[in-house]
């Protein structure tokens, strides 16, 4: 049989990445690489990375000519009627770094179904990926013209699945699928439920809702994720399948703390998503008891002085800890000196770093809105809002050490089968299926 | 016609290192030494040297007619003596002159009155030694940081042995009266209370160098007449040494008004006197109320440049919370390291006030925001805690 070829639609890569879509892309990647020919189109890659085992397109390096052949024969059909985006799309804005709020114009207006004049427009499309960050204030206008840069290039490749990841790819999946005929899937790493809560509506929502509907096939990286697909997205659930993420083994070593008390650890952008108070809540109630434990929150956002002012007033400074952004090799550090880590997470469709911290043999209190809480089948849970609870499970973690133990061991069996391996298989199942 | 008095405030506080979580338990060492001494370097070439050299030279001009006083804080006088002694003894050499008082304080420029009374005492305690060995002289009137008074500062200080205390003159205390006379606390019986006449300072402090301001320029001649139009005794005019030269400087004409005005002073018949002198010339003829806390700081004059978040009070609540572990353990440098944390600026640098005073913080400010300052001085604060417990395992070994 010959090798099913890949179209994938990814936003961010390393070492371009803001968060887990990312990471979880390469892990991706390279384990499907082992079962079929892939071809990755982003929008902006970087030269130095190296991608041996897969075809790796950045739209930042196409020219003009590389698209020219094409031009006549694409006809621009799905969402056309766009034509301004009225808000400003930033799902990860940052207080710290500021944000724009304007209005932002795609810059140009194609009728639905009519012939256009793309050779016009082709130039500026690929302009605006080579400058600028991908989740700039202009995101609303770079996920469209991605979509049609995306069609045009499908055009000139050949495959039999396109697989296209969270919504900023979305619309470039529909494009292609209209373009090309062939099967869609889509993987779904988060949603604008999980960024904006249950209320969320408006312009990402809806790409979400019309991509996935459109999908032949949709991926959620947990069974939590999957059950808000089809409950507040109102997916058939038969075209629901979900896939965990893996892990990459990381270099694991311990590292002496400098100081007596034990260490617990949040890791994460501090929005409301990640659940920054709940862990300052259950600080409070920890240190209560007992007083010789450092709780270190390790990230930014805008949460961040709102947080620090709250731990302030509760008296918590000296105990709770701020280190802000930190690079990689910092986060390891701190996770070779943490003796309980904790993620409670108002809603986490996965939750990459809590196997990150299971590799470091730190026993995990995770909140009960996550995926990785399926994953990770021996580490205590509690619903994000039970602080009592999250508070009780991290006492008992740092004074029973028996308890401690059996929640490592169970969690090092788990990250054992958790393999990115693992995923590849399941997704080739799914091209498999699609395809036929 | 009032004399005139002038008093300047000389402090440098020690500012801490962008100290991180992953320094904890590991670095002993808080203070950043390059940027300290880089600061008293650049004040001391705009302020200090120029502006002693200024003033000794109109002391012998003017054969002592010329009087001012000092009060500089134990840390400016550590910092001196540890990176610049030559400006030192540039201090030292006005200070012989005779006709420059030096005032009294706490060591730390702290804010213990407001949380210790033992801790105030020690720390007066250490700066009038630290006078007697630096200037050989010993103080008559006392200045709390900042000017932080009310009636029981006044009442402590007298309890002290001091003459004289230095107070904001705030409008809702004077109720409309005249900040140049010597007032009475009501608490105390023989202490005298010296008000700042706080806008003919800040004309100088503040305003003088203000393009804006509707007096602008103000010339020698002009702000002596100012003086000579004042009702009462004396007109108290106190600020910033660094106004002069670092704040505003040299360029604004700043050295050239001040090497002025005493001509100015004596064609408008008026007198200097020292504060000493003035408590010692004129009788306490009215009392002035401060059940209130009171400073010189910001638009509200009160502790809410140092207490008025919830960072500020927690940081400083939980830094004189230690005093008492402390002081057990008798480590002189650890007792050193924790009373450096006590001076005001470490929680000035923590408001997160806007307007116009926001503005004058946060360029005073070391760190990039309010909230970098908190949490360096707390993981710093948590170090010393560590320490402190290191030691106290000693101490129960040794015992």
């Amino acid at each position: 049989m010959n090798r099913l070829r890949v179209l994938k639609l990814g936003w961010e890569f390393p070492p371009l990445i803001n968060g887990g879509l990312g990471v979880a892309c390469l892990g991706l990647a390279r384990a499907l690489a082992k079962h079929v020919d892939l071809t990755v189109l982003i929008p902006k890659s970087s030269r130095d990375e190296a991608s041996e085992d897969f075809n790796l397109l950045g739209v930042n390096h196409l020219t003009v000519k590389d698209l020219e052949s094409v031009e006549a024969s694409y006809r621009y059909e799905g969402f056309a009627q766009v034509r301004q985006v009225p808000v400003s799309l930033d799902p990860y804005e940052c207080g710290e770094c500021g944000g724009s709020g304007e209005v932002i114009s795609t810059g140009h207006v194609v009728e639905p179904g009519g012939e256009a004049a793309f050779s016009e427009t082709t130039q500026r499309q690929l302009e605006s990926f080579r400058t600028g960050e991908l989740y700039g204030s202009d995101l609303g206008s770079k996920v469209v013209e991605f979509s049609k840069i995306a069609a045009k290039m499908a055009m000139l490749e050949t495959f039999d699945v396109i697989h296209a990841h969270d919504w900023m790819t979305f619309l470039a999946g529909v494009e292609v699928k209209k373009a090309t005929g062939k099967p869609l899937v889509v993987h779904v790493h988060a949603l604008q439920y999980d960024r904006a809560g249950a209320d969320a509506r408006g312009w990402i929502y809806e790409i979400e809702k019309y991509g996935m509907e459109q999908a032949d096939c949709v991926v959620p990286v947990s069974h939590y994720t999957g059950f808000i697909i089809s409950s507040y997205y109102g997916i058939e659930i038969a075209k629901i399948r979900p896939v965990h993420n893996g892990a990459h083994p990381v270099e694991v070593f311990t590292m002496k703390k400098k100081f007596p008390e034990k260490l617990v650890l949040f890791l994460g952008r501090l929005t409301s998503q990640k659940g920054p108070e709940f862990f300052l809540e259950t600080a409070s109630r920890v240190i209560a008891k007992n007083p010789n434990v450092r709780f270190v929150v390790a990230g930014t956002g805008d949460k961040l002085r709102p947080l620090i002012e709250s731990g302030a007033f509760r008296g918590l400074g000296g105990h709770f800890h701020f280190t802000g952004f930190l690079d990689k090799d910092k986060v390891n550090d701190l996770l070779s000196m943490t003796d309980v880590y904790c993620m409670p997470s108002v809603s986490e469709p996965f939750g990459l770093s809590a196997l990150e911290a299971a590799q470091f043999g730190i026993p995990a209190v995770i909140s009960k809105q996550s995926g990785v809480a399926e994953v990770l089948k021996g580490a205590l849970k509690a619903d994000f809002w039970d602080v009592e609870l999250m508070a009780k499970h991290i006492n008992d973690l740092l004074s029973d050490d028996e308890l401690r133990e059996r929640v490592v061991e169970q969690a090092k069996h788990d990250i054992a089968a958790s393999t990115w391996d693992a995923a590849g298989a399941k997704i080739f199942e799914i091209y498999r299926e699609v395809a036929s | 016609m009032p004399d005139v008095c002038i008093y300047f405030q000389v402090h440098q506080p020690n500012r801490l290192l962008p100290y991180d979580f992953f320094r904890i338990g590991e670095n002993a060492v808080y203070e950043d030494v390059a940027m300290n001494a880089a600061i008293l370097d650049k004040v001391s070439d705009n302020c200090y040297l120029p502006a002693n050299k200024m003033f000794k030279k109109l002391v012998e001009e003017n054969d002592g007619r010329f009087r001012m006083a000092l009060s500089i804080s134990g840390t400016a006088i550590e910092q001196m003596e540890r990176y610049r002694p030559d400006v030192l003894d540039s201090f030292r050499e006005l200070v012989a002159t005779g006709s420059v008082e030096v005032l009294a304080e706490t060591y730390y420029h702290s804010l213990a009155f407001v949380h210790s009374n033992k801790e105030f005492d020690r720390q007066v305690e250490m700066h009038l030694e630290k006078l007697e060995k630096v200037f050989s002289v010993r103080p008559r009137v006392f200045r709390n940081t900042e000017l932080i008074y009310n009636d029981s500062i006044a009442a402590k200080v007298e309890t002290m042995g001091f003459d004289g205390i230095i107070a904001e003159g705030v409008d809702w205390n004077l109720n409309g009266g005249s900040p140049n006379f010597i007032y009475q606390a009501p608490e105390a019986a023989r202490i005298k209370t010296i008000l700042r006449n706080t806008r003919l300072s800040d004309d100088l402090g503040f305003r003088f160098s203000d393009p804006s301001w509707c007096e602008f320029p103000v010339t020698p001649g002009k702000f002596a007449s100012w003086l000579g139009d004042c009702e009462g005794d004396v007109v108290n005019i106190f600020m910033d040494y660094e106004n002069i030269g670092e704040h505003q400087s040299a360029e604004t004409g700043i050295f050239d008004f001040w090497k002025a005005l005493p001509e100015a002073i004596e064609d408008q018949g008026l007198q200097w006197v020292t504060p000493s002198e003035s408590v010692e010339l004129y009788r306490a003829s009215r009392e002035y109320h401060s059940r209130f806390i009171t400073s010189w700081a910001d638009a509200e004059r009160d502790l809410s440049a140092w207490m008025g978040n919830v960072m500020q009070q927690e940081a400083i609540a939980k830094v004189h919370r230690l005093e008492h572990e402390i002081l057990a353990v008798n480590d002189p440098e650890l007792t050193d390291t924790w009373a450096k944390m006590q001076t005001s600026d470490h929680f000035y640098w923590m408001s997160t006030k806007g307007g116009t005073d926001g503005t004058f913080h946060s360029t005073m400010t070391p760190y990039p925001s309010p909230y970098d300052a908190y949490i360096y001085f707390m993981n710093v604060l948590a170090d010393l805690q560590i320490r402190l417990r290191r030691a106290q395992d000693r101490q129960k070994m040794l015992s």
